[in-house]
């Protein structure tokens, strides 16, 4: 994370177009446009969602590092295998539909180095309720790089971090 | 690691009470008929009588070795419902105890993992060396005074820790038998996991926790013998990941059941089955390559299983993937409940970056956000759940597919079954599991599956012809 | 000066510590640091412990078993919490193989410290 001293943020143009942004893919996960949702994604995305553990402050691993567990650690055809399987009538996780809400909030974006790209802080909450009584709600925070492209905003990067260390879901048949 | 290696103080670890078994055990199942009873996923009173005959005296996986490299590194994880820490000692051995403290009870760790020089519970400032032993507290001549003897309020020990071949297990059970007696002749299938070249194995990634709402026996039943469910709840991700169906693997005639004494392999000989399911063919080219040294250590039919369409639960629920490389513990939570805690597991000989590949496929593939265990999470909630009903829970499962179909004229050891699309290795569960629950000691349980192959069988660094 | 006999260089492993006791039972930890003996009082200004007993940790520093609390060894200075009390240092004497200390002394580190 870059110093907080250090961060330049975005005027107030660029940061309203960068929160219709990120609304709108919220509301594209809500409605299963999922290939609409994979075209917002670069072709040399790195979509990140590591496992949390319970560490001692004094230990210098940490709760989560590049190349320890988990649950997303996708390039663009591993986010494409998923969504293919999403589109599978036989997605039996699917059918009945599961409902989903993504409320993004926090919104805060810098200038980067680069001059086309834009680092970008939120918290959501997604919760997915499911048959009768099966709901599920994760908070977070992501980290993002968006990158213009072509007049176009994409997501080049994307950290995920949920509070829980133990998921208390069965599954994650979600993005976030 | 020597088999009975008691940590040393067994004094300090009670045993429970040896209480009589449930009375309608022999109601509970028919396995020659093929029927068991729904109870055995719901009732209360089954529950605690697990927690006291099936993991109070099983050999319970703890640890890789290769997640305990330094002396001071310790993990907490899981006998059943019991918190223990895992700690590598300064003389290299391996030692466990309890997570809790003697003096009011209070957590001890609440760290999953790390390294130190001394557990210290946040309560009082009891201070407990890696040994377990208690070093001192604030007012120890107090406690003196009083007439304390240290010695005698260390952290409880585990009452038995052993390994084979990198996996270190737990026993709470002072007599029970011995690791190698408890696995028996299924190291022979073992090996096909953890001594494909003599090298061994280590876990890559961390430890990956989830909750899933059902009762433990059904991802094990599901893990010891259910390649069957593929074709179906995995339809899905099979089209995601190869493009079609899942193989009908009920025409194959090369595959089998094999359970010793309730542990269980189901598998085919297509060396790359499971492995192809991750959509990388760098691994598959991996299993390829090495497929001929291991044929040389292991035989040519032991070779064909090592990333073969196959599934494994070790008793009571230890389970793996060959292949997909997943190495998981279902962690009962009750009768209703488990933490599933996973693990990825690999050659420590494999490239760096054929490692990293199966860190990020086996969690693309089985994990909570994997493509394929995605679809298991309601099976196994709903097969629990279902049971709420009380008339649902008189009704009887079927579990008798396969029941013609031994074995009797084959070299492998244990029982075999021909058709991995079977039930064979769900029965010997539950047999192991019914023969558990009706015995008081160790020695009222009865050993169906007696040893055929020597020590020597499992050493394969001899050369071999 | 009240100069003790400590004990004999090769006799302790450097990164290593152990105890003696003086004449007047005064409880002495000697610690080898990377060939450089030192001494400090052996009981810990926390609680009861002997850091003879503890670790070398980060080069120069004992840490107590008890509750890892950490002295730097060649002031005394209590370096991490819960140890607040820096620890009494004795003067260290290498005499050939013979390590001596002068129990009236502090160490030349302990004294030129502020």
């Amino acid at each position: 994370m870059s110093a907080v001293l250090d961060e330049r943020p975005v005027d107030a143009a660029a940061l309203q177009r960068i929160s219709a942004f990120l609304l709108r893919e919220a509301r594209l996960l809500d409605t299963e446009g999922w290939d609409e949702w994979l075209a917002l994604m670069t072709e040399d995305i790195h979509y990140w969602m590591p496992a949390v553990e319970n560490r001692r402050r004094v230990d210098k691993l940490g709760a989560w590092e590049p190349g320890r567990g988990a649950y997303f650690d996708d390039k663009h055809l591993d986010l494409s295998r998923r969504i293919a399987r999403f589109k599978q009538p036989t997605a039996w996780a699917e059918d009945p539909p599961t409902r989903h809400i993504h409320v993004v909030s926090n919104i805060e974006a810098f200038h980067t180095e680069v001059p086309n790209e834009t680092r970008v802080y939120s918290a959501f909450v997604n919760y997915r309720s499911r048959g009768e009584r099966d709901n599920d709600m994760l908070l977070g925070r992501r980290e993002d790089i968006l990158r213009e492209e072509d007049g176009r905003l994409r997501i080049a990067r994307r950290t995920v971090r949920i509070t829980q260390s133990l998921l208390l879901s069965k599954n994650l048949n979600t993005f976030f | 690691m020597s088999d009975k290696d008691c940590s040393g103080s067994c004094h300090r670890l009670n045993q429970p009470p040896s209480t009589e078994p449930l009375p309608y055990l022999d109601r509970l199942m028919d396995l020659e008929q093929g029927r068991l009873s729904r109870r055995v996923y719901w009732d209360h009173a089954i529950y605690e009588q697990e927690l006291e005959k099936v993991f109070g005296r099983s050999w319970l996986f703890l640890a890789h070795e290769s997640q305990l490299p330094s002396s001071g590194d310790f993990l907490v994880t899981s006998m059943a419902e019991d918190s223990v820490i895992v700690v590598r000692q300064k003389d290299k051995s391996i030692k466990a105890f309890l997570n809790t403290c003697p003096h009011r009870g209070n957590k001890v760790s609440f760290s999953d993992a790390g390294n130190t020089r001394q557990f210290i519970c946040n309560y009082h400032g009891w201070s407990f060396g890696i040994d377990g032993a208690l070093r001192g507290m604030a007012g120890q001549e107090l406690f003196e005074q009083s007439g304390m003897n240290k010695s005698e309020h260390g952290l409880h020990p585990v009452a038995q820790v052993a390994s084979y071949k990198g996996l270190v297990f737990g026993n709470m059970d002072p007599n029970a038998p011995s690791l190698d007696e408890f696995l028996g002749d299924f190291r022979y299938y073992l090996d096909v996991m953890l001594d494909m070249d003599g090298q061994g194995t280590e876990f890559v990634g961390a430890c990956v926790k989830s909750e899933i709402h059902c009762n433990w026996k059904v991802p094990a039943e599901n893990f010891v013998g259910d390649i069957y469910h593929a074709l179906w709840t995995h339809d899905s991700a099979a089209h995601a990941m190869l493009g079609g169906p899942v193989a009908p693997v009920y025409k194959d005639p090369d595959s089998y059941h094999v359970n010793v004494n309730g542990h269980g392999w189901e598998f085919n000989l297509d060396i790359v089955g499971n492995a192809a399911t991750l959509g990388d063919k760098e691994i598959r080219k991996y299993l390829w390559s090495i497929q001929p040294q291991v044929a040389k250590r292991l035989g040519e039919f032991r070779s064909k299983m090592i990333g073969s369409i196959s599934s494994c639960n070790v008793f009571p629920n230890l389970s793996f993937l060959p292949g997909q490389n997943t190495f998981r513990v279902w962690q009962p939570r009750g009768p209703n409940k488990i933490e599933l805690h996973t693990w990825t597991i690999v050659n420590k000989s494999a490239p760096e970056q054929i490692k990293e590949r199966w860190r990020k496929g086996a969690m693309l593939t089985f994990s909570p956000s994997g493509v394929f265990e995605m679809d298991d999470g309601e099976n196994f909630e709903f097969s629990t759940r279902s049971n709420a009903g009380f008339l649902a829970r008189q009704q009887d499962l079927y579990m008798g597919l396969g029941r013609d179909t031994r074995l009797s004229d084959t070299e492998l050891p244990g029982n075999v079954f021909r058709n991995q699309v079977n039930e064979a290795n769900h029965r010997a569960f539950y047999q192991r599991w019914k023969d558990l629950m009706a015995a008081r000691s160790w020695a009222e349980v009865p050993l169906r599956d007696s040893p055929s192959l020597g020590e020597e069988a499992f050493k394969h660094d001899e050369v071999r012809a | 000066m009240s100069k003790v006999f400590l004990i004999k260089r090769q006799d302790l492993a450097p990164g290593r510590a152990c105890k003696v006791s003086a004449a007047d039972k005064t409880p002495v930890a000697i610690y080898n640091v990377e060939g450089r003996f030192y001494a400090t009082h052996d009981l810990c200004t926390h609680a009861e412990a002997s850091l003879a007993e503890g670790e070398i940790v980060d080069g120069d520093c004992i840490a107590c078993p008890l509750h890892d609390g950490q002295f730097h060894i060649p002031t005394g200075q209590a370096v991490s919490h819960p140890c607040t009390v820096d620890l009494r240092t004795y003067l260290v004497i290498e005499d050939g193989d013979d390590i001596y200390a002068d129990l009236s002394q502090e160490s030349e580190e302990a004294a030129a410290a502020i």
